[in-house]
């Protein structure tokens, strides 16, 4: 192989090849799919994030949590993710088409995190989570966010804000644990992720064959 | 390596030749390298085309497997649009489902999540003879309103119900089809469903061009 | 080897064409010394950054409380710089190094304007140094091999750009008519990785593409920045070294084309294996797994190719540093490689996507298989350029075995623990939170290893800085090797 130039036509076409094949058809038929108008309940899905949601999704950015959590369900009977709770029924393109930036996240570490939103209601909860992951789940490798949390002298009455931290975190006489805004953002957007509307591809799930059926008796 | 052209001394390797100590550092580091890499003709081995074939065969045939007939709606693999019955039908809306959400977000303010009505102000629907009663009454009220006196239930109301279809709260046929299905079968009531070609043919046929709210007289005339 | 020329005939360059030949390489790898060095002095300093986060990142996964107060050493931060670093900063670093040196050689031409490249290098560390505390700061773009942010990316356009001019004129002034293989390799390399890094930049930040057309293209651009940029570096390195330190010919010019050409096919379609069980088409999901199968057949041809070089030869590996590196290297590659394969069937990846094994692969692959074979290179390289030898055969010695004891433990702990973690993972009745408890020990096996390495490198930043600052004057003229071979018993 001593011709530059062909070497050279070898290289390029490979390299185009994939990502036509890969990311170029995929951008093209995407182009198809668009969000949903339930016309019974006047929405469309996916939905977009509400402007709280949105801010603490740069929050979730910027602490690098998708290194430890996914943002993806797999289908019922590939792994356990619909018998944890995590989804009942596999993740499909169209719940990402809205988002800036798709955070599908390669680690399990921790939980997927997709429908958290419908799993985990509580605002408290995640305040006590964040602070120390200890409180919440003992043995937990997750890192405490401290510094996501302010400390109040408390000036007349305590704040609504306020979460209440149990021995020995609480504060001290006087004083009050306030979440900062990016807390409240972060808490925000983990109180947003649900991915529950039934789009018509969702249907498109193989079906083992009931045994006794005349295709079973065929054979 | 071209051998025929003109090299002089190199200048480099006479500057490092300054001192005896480097020359035999100079030299010692290429002496015992050996010669540039080169490669031999040595033919691949035959097993190799065996294994590629096999290898080219066997992931072959699982790509075309696996792949859900290439549509990019499938995200299961083992999914084949072709061959899955029925998989290409919408799935059927369910009427009463659909007719209890839009009840709640239209009909419930006034006539009660109970069915229950206002007594005075708005009829109720439950146990309502108008609402077990002939379609062809119930369609006509969402689809042009009604006004003035009504018997509901050995009660006098007197009142307007505002348009539900077109030109008011623009329900299409199905909702209006699904809303009244809902109604006529809650809270006791027992009346056979309303289908969205009837409301069609209602409202495109016998009240074509009607603009005006029905009046409870008007509609006891209609059979 | 010929018998020693007397010192005087040595001295004409026209005493031999084998001594001319000689000569011309001691004048091309002058040429490179003040490029090679500067990439090789980043390459270093990077390591030790590099390895710093790793350590930190290590230990908060077991022990989350450690410097847990500390913002800008979250784990989310911590490791990600750790990425950052050793793949931009040491492997980047290292892989320029090599390969300019490299493509001098093979090309049988001094290296001319080496101003551009120098240029480039600064380039390129300032941007990375930039990204990287910006990334502490907050500011990671949270795409995976993507993170630094966009206010330092285009510093790295701007170096690379310089690379390129560079590249295009050396090789126009290549005088030997055949291309060896590894150039092949390096001119690819070199080719692609611009044009993956481009289009994911535009495609991922600047004109965000549609939903999970995300992920497919975050994914072609980071396992192609391993398969088509990375791998090349590391095989154009063991196709010379290989050959080269043993005297003997690559076992088969055609197999090298084989493998190649099916690297270059392959490899490129592979990296949707990141995304088995996602919210993609499936389609495109299996022509990812079909490809990572294919794989398997440039591996087992590049190792059928390196192992027949080696045979009968393997003596060698107890003498020379930079074989015993570079055939670590290769066998891991191959290694890596068919686990990688193995990985991508769907009921494999079923149990151990999402899991620290993909973390073992991923080390494997970059560190076992990469950076081996660029410390192997490195010790070749440097005495060549500084005409100096290594100062301590015992610090070599050191350094081999606390990496490759290290990586092995590394590998084999996270392997093993990302396997249980899996499939415990895929066992509703265990508490989440119980297998989180189980990979501990794995972690802390890792943290271990972490250690061993980190020792390696200390051992092989201080041999390096030492043979910097050494004088020329004060020498063996034997080369430093962890024994001495029996011909060389007689010092020349």
């Amino acid at each position: 192989m001593n011709r530059a130039p062909l070497i050279f036509l070898g290289i390029f076409f490979t390299l185009a090849f994939s990502w036509t094949g890969i990311v170029l058809s995929n951008q093209l038929s995407y182009g198809k799919l668009q969000p949903i108008t339930d016309e019974t309940e006047n929405k469309s899905y996916p939905e977009l994030l509400p402007g709280l949601a949105a801010q603490g999704k740069l929050v979730y950015q910027d602490l690098g949590c998708i290194y430890c959590h996914s943002q993806q369900v797999r289908r019922p009977g590939f792994g356990a993710d619909d018998k944890r709770g995590w989804g009942d029924r596999q993740s499909v393109a169209r719940d990402y088409i809205r988002e800036g930036r798709v955070l599908l996240g390669t680690m399990r570490t921790g939980p997927d995190l997709r429908n958290i939103g419908a799993r985990q209601t509580s605002r408290d909860w995640h305040m006590l989570h964040l602070y120390d992951p200890q409180i919440t789940s003992k043995g937990s490798i997750m890192a405490p966010f401290p510094f996501l949390f302010e400390k109040h002298k408390i000036v007349g009455q305590s704040s609504p804000k306020a979460i209440k931290l149990p021995a020995p975190y609480t504060a001290e006489a006087g004083y009050e644990i306030v979440p900062t805004p990016r807390a409240e953002a972060l808490v925000a957007y983990l109180q947003s992720l649900k991915d529950t509307y039934a789009y018509p591809e969702t249907k498109n799930v193989f079906v083992e064959p009931i045994a006794g059926t005349k295709k079973e008796n065929q054979k | 390596m071209s051998a025929g052209e003109p090299r002089e001394t190199n200048p480099k390797i006479e500057q490092a030749g300054a001192s005896d100590e480097s020359i035999q550092q100079v030299h010692s580091i290429l002496l015992r390298e050996k010669p540039e890499p080169t490669e031999s003709k040595l033919p691949m081995p035959l097993f190799m085309l065996g294994f590629i074939s096999a290898m080219v065969l066997t992931v072959a045939i699982y790509f075309v497997h696996n792949s859900g007939g290439f549509s990019p709606m499938v995200y299961d693999e083992r999914f084949d649009p072709k061959n899955a019955p029925g998989s290409t039908q919408e799935v059927k809306a369910d009427p009463v489902a659909q007719g209890k959400k839009l009840y709640a977000s239209v009909c419930a303010a006034c006539h009660q999540p109970t069915g229950a009505g206002v007594a005075s102000v708005y009829p109720p629907l439950a146990k309502s003879e108008w609402v077990n009663g002939t379609e062809e009454h119930v369609i006509r009220i969402l689809l042009n309103g009604l006004t003035g006196p009504v018997k509901v239930a050995g009660a006098n109301f007197n009142s307007t119900m505002p348009v539900i279809g077109p030109g008011g709260y623009n329900f299409t046929d199905e909702k209006i089809a699904y809303v009244l299905t809902y109604v006529r079968q809650e809270w006791g009531n027992n009346a056979p469903p309303v289908t969205p070609d009837k409301v069609k043919e209602i409202r495109t046929q016998a009240a074509a061009g009607r603009s005006t709210p029905w009046t409870a007289a008007e509609l006891e005339a209609i059979k | 080897m010929a018998t020693a020329p007397s010192l005087v005939a040595s001295f004409d360059p026209t005493s031999s064409p084998d001594l001319v030949k000689r000569a011309e390489l001691s004048e091309i790898d002058a040429s490179t010394k003040i490029p090679v060095l500067f990439f090789l002095c980043s390459a270093v300093l990077w390591l030790l950054v590099g390895t710093a986060f790793a350590l930190i990142s290590s230990f908060k996964l077991h022990t989350p409380s450690f410097l847990g107060d500390i913002e800008w050493l979250t784990f989310g931060r911590a490791r990600t710089a750790h990425l950052n670093s050793v793949i931009y900063g040491w492997s980047v670093n290292a892989a320029f190094a090599v390969a300019f040196w490299l493509m001098a050689r093979l090309s049988r031409s001094v290296l001319r304007h080496s101003g551009l490249l120098m240029i480039a290098g600064a380039f390129w560390n300032i941007g990375v140094t930039i990204g990287i505390v910006g990334i502490l700061a907050g500011d990671s773009t949270s795409i995976e091999w993507l993170e630094i942010p966009p206010y330092a990316t285009p510093l790295l356009f701007v170096a690379y750009a310089f690379v390129g001019a560079w590249a295009l004129i050396t090789f126009r002034f290549g005088k030997s008519g055949h291309i060896y293989v590894s150039q092949w390799y390096l001119l690819a390399a070199l080719f692609w990785f611009p044009w993956l890094y481009s289009v994911a930049q535009i495609m991922l930040i600047l004109e965000p593409a549609r939903g999970t057309v995300q992920a497919l293209v975050n994914w072609w651009f980071a396992h192609n920045v391993l398969g088509l940029w990375f791998t090349p570096i590391g095989l154009a390195a063991a196709y010379y070294f290989i050959p080269k330190v043993l005297g003997k010919p690559i076992h088969s010019y055609y197999l090298s084309v084989l493998g190649f050409w099916s690297l270059a096919l392959f490899y490129n379609w592979a990296g949707v294996h990141h995304l088995i069980g996602g919210p993609v088409p499936a389609w495109v999901i299996s022509a990812g797994i079909a490809a990572s199968f294919m794989m398997a057949i440039p591996v087992v041809v590049v190792g059928i190719n390196h192992h027949m070089t080696m045979v009968g030869n393997f003596s060698a590996l107890k003498y020379s540093p930079t074989l015993r590196f570079i055939v670590f290297g290769a066998v891991s590659y191959t290694i890596t490689s068919l686990i990688g394969s193995v990985m991508a069937d769907r009921q494999v990846s079923e149990v151990v996507h999402f899991t620290h094994f993909t973390v073992a692969h991923a080390h494997q692959g970059m560190y076992a298989f990469f950076t081996m074979v660029m410390f192997g290179s490195i010790y070749y390289i440097l005495p060549r350029i500084l005409l100096k030898e290594w100062p301590s055969a015992m610090l070599i010695s050191v350094h081999f075995w606390t990496v490759s004891v290290g990586i092995t433990v590394y590998v084999v702990a996270l392997s093993i623990g990302g396997i249980k973690q899996g499939l415990e993972m895929n066992n509703a009745d265990i508490p989440f939170l119980q297998v989180v408890a189980n990979t501990i020990p794995y972690l802390l096996s890792r943290s271990m290893s972490g250690i061993l390495i980190t020792i390696g490198h200390l051992a092989f930043a201080v041999n390096f800085t030492w043979m910097l600052l050494r004088p020329r004057a004060a020498q063996k003229t034997a080369p430093t090797l962890f024994r001495t071979p029996p011909e060389m018993e007689v010092v020349r």
